[in-house]
């Protein structure tokens, strides 16, 4: 029980009639690298920001490394160690490359000296091949640079849980394989990981554990090869016979 | 446009865009410590400098709230007028306090006292109405601003019995100097002291870490708050902030320093329109850029008031001059905003941006960005040449 860094309780979140998140339950332990997967409108985005605290859900708990956080504003929830990305990127685009790391880096350490945040934030910069763009303006960066930068950012916060909502998509095959690269070493880090992502080889390839939504209930969580054949995830995915 | 590259390389290859900016900074600088020596000047031309000071504070204040925060508020001149009508009525007739129940000689109160008071009341309704509203995004702040400002207004002009109505209210003067001429110079170098303060302080808070959160909350809330950042906590310090600068400003300003006295009209929605086109002209991201356009703007709207037209082709007017003379009123409006729509639809980071870009080498960072852009393109090409 106390290698368990998130825990998920029950956690509900309605929109009016939608039934967006239903009684979702999980935990993840340190290091876990854990897949989501859900067709669209699952309500895996939904999740993720009730998780991060930009949604309050609407019953339920979530506890993160023994603290409770569901209902707390999204920095204090970041602040106590849980980081995330966004599926549509979201880079700071008027600032540099180096200013927007900076921002999760003084935020997270405020008494900390500048030079040696910006020390560390150019060698995430250098690991993530974007150290050239240090100070460029982010809205210069291309799509896949955008992700890098969002994935550094996020090292800069030192979490302890990282959730990826669509690391993959509209990226260049070479700045993937940064990104597979960069999943694999924060991974080996020690930190647990929750990667959403519509990319099923990627998931299946990365993942040791797997959870699946369908209309906003988990219906399925095991190991990868175990989930593929299940029943209720086929059907979710590929539809109901009407002959059966 | 070769003797600029000359000289741009020269600069570059030099001292350095910096180091020559702060130079060029420093002669502006030492030009406005000459300026009321020159005894040339009129006792008018102090005065028109003196107001460019005042807004220049107010329009680089709303830059780094609306600017570089991202914060649309349109209660910079209500906050502006709360210091000025507090700080006078503080030290008329205590009524602050008579309403605090606390027993204080309003005759014991200097004007400094005055000052002080006026610019902390703009703090604390600054911080009300942040704590009431900047929870909520940016247009409800726009629309709230608007609505509070004609309220105050329309207080101001209507509590005749208090504020003077539109006669408006007389502040305690700052300065006691018999000598008229003497007075105006004290007051252009208040003034313009007042301006270098405000500047500094504003440029160390748009500087330090809490500068780096208002432009990343600016940007994207979501994205600033996912990182860390306690959004409405420096929504809200800063619109204290500010509201202080410019209580401050205008307290400062209408205790016969600027103005003798503050009246309601000042407060209008246009004055307000007038603040955010100089900081839009000047640049809005930038707080110099903003003070530099608010100053140049209120120097040529003064100095456009009359334009001598020499009359072509030996023409003479009815009078026997051979020039028109055009009043131009509210028509000197009109053209600056036709300069605003300019500067919007062409330049929309001011129209002093290229010149501070400049300054800044931004566009050496850029040059560099696209120079390394290319080897790493033409490397691949290589690599890609290689396998095949």
């Amino acid at each position: 029980m106390s290698n368990i860094n998130l825990a998920v309780n029950r956690v509900s979140k309605r929109f009016g009639g939608n039934q967006a998140v239903d009684h979702v339950s999980f935990s993840v332990t340190k290091p876990e690298l854990i897949g989501m997967i859900g067709p669209n409108g699952a309500g895996k985005t939904t999740l993720t920001n009730v998780m991060s605290g930009m949604t309050k859900p609407t019953s339920g708990a979530i506890y993160l490394n023994g603290k409770r956080i569901d209902g707390h504003p999204a920095y204090d929830v970041t602040r106590a160690g849980l980081g995330r990305t966004f599926q549509i990127t979201r880079a700071l685009g008027r600032m540099t490359v180096l200013e927007n790391m900076m921002v999760p880096g003084l935020a997270h350490q405020p008494g900390a000296s500048r030079s040696n945040l910006e020390e560390r934030a150019r060698e995430i910069l250098a690991l993530l091949t974007i150290e050239h763009l240090t100070n460029e303006y982010s809205r210069a960066l291309s799509g896949g640079q955008r992700k890098l930068l969002e994935l550094g950012r996020l090292l800069m916060l030192e979490p302890s849980v990282i959730i990826l909502d669509e690391p993959f998509a509209g990226v260049h095959p070479r700045l993937q394989e940064t990104i597979y690269q960069y999943i694999h070493r924060v991974h080996e880090d020690g930190k647990a990981i929750i990667l959403i992502s519509h990319d099923m080889g990627a998931v299946f390839e990365l993942s040791q554990r797997l959870l699946v939504l369908h209309h906003g209930a988990l219906i399925a969580d095991g190991a990868p090869q175990d989930v593929k054949s299940d029943p209720a995830v086929i059907e979710a995915y590929l539809g109901h016979d009407e002959e059966d | 446009m070769a003797f600029f590259k000359r000289f741009e390389s020269t600069i570059d290859n030099g001292i350095g865009r910096r180091r020559f900016g702060y130079i060029v900074l420093g002669l502006i600088i030492l030009f406005f410590l000459w300026f009321p020596n020159d005894s040339s000047q009129s006792n008018y031309a102090k005065t028109v400098f003196i107001s460019g000071f005042f807004y220049a504070i107010m329009a680089s204040s709303w830059a780094l709230l609306a600017g570089i925060a991202g914060q649309f508020s349109f209660g910079h001149m209500a906050f502006m007028g709360i210091g000025a009508y507090v700080a006078g009525l503080i030290a008329r007739d205590g009524i602050i306090f008579a309403m605090l129940g606390i027993a204080i000689s309003p005759e014991s109160i200097s004007a400094i006292g005055a000052i002080i008071i006026g610019t902390l009341i703009a703090g604390l309704v600054g911080l009300v109405i942040g704590w009431l509203l900047l929870r909520l995004r940016s247009a409800y702040l726009a629309l709230f601003t608007i609505a509070f400002s004609e309220l105050f207004r329309i207080m101001m002009l209507t509590e005749y019995d208090y504020t003077g109505g539109s006669n408006g209210l007389s502040l305690r003067p700052l300065l006691q100097i018999a000598d008229v001429d003497a007075a105006r110079q004290v007051e252009y170098y208040l003034m313009f002291g007042l301006l270098i303060v405000c500047l500094l302080v504003m440029h160390w808070v748009a500087n330090s870490p809490i500068g780096l959160f208002l432009r990343a909350m600016r940007e994207d809330e979501d994205a600033a708050s996912a990182l860390g950042v306690n959004v409405v906590r420096y929504k809200i310090l800063i619109f204290v902030f500010t509201s202080m600068i410019v209580g401050l400003a205008g307290a400062v300003f209408y205790s016969d320093v600027g103005s003798e006295r503050i009246i309601p009209e000042q407060l209008e929605v246009l004055q307000m329109s007038l603040i955010i086109a100089y900081a839009v002209i000047g640049g809005m991201e930038s707080l110099v850029g903003a003070a530099a356009g608010a100053f140049i703007s209120r120097y040529l709207l003064e100095a456009t008031r009359e334009v001598v037209i020499a009359l072509p082709f030996g023409l003479t007017m009815s009078d026997g001059s051979g020039a028109f003379v055009w009043e131009t009123g509210a028509w000197r409006y009109a053209l600056f905003g036709v300069i605003m729509v300019f500067t919007l639809r062409y330049m929309r980071n001011g129209l002093l941006h290229p010149i501070i870009t400049w300054f800044s080498g931004r566009d050496l960072v850029m040059q560099e960005t696209v120079s390394k852009r290319k080897s790493d393109d033409d490397y691949d090409d290589l690599l890609e040449a290689g396998d095949e």
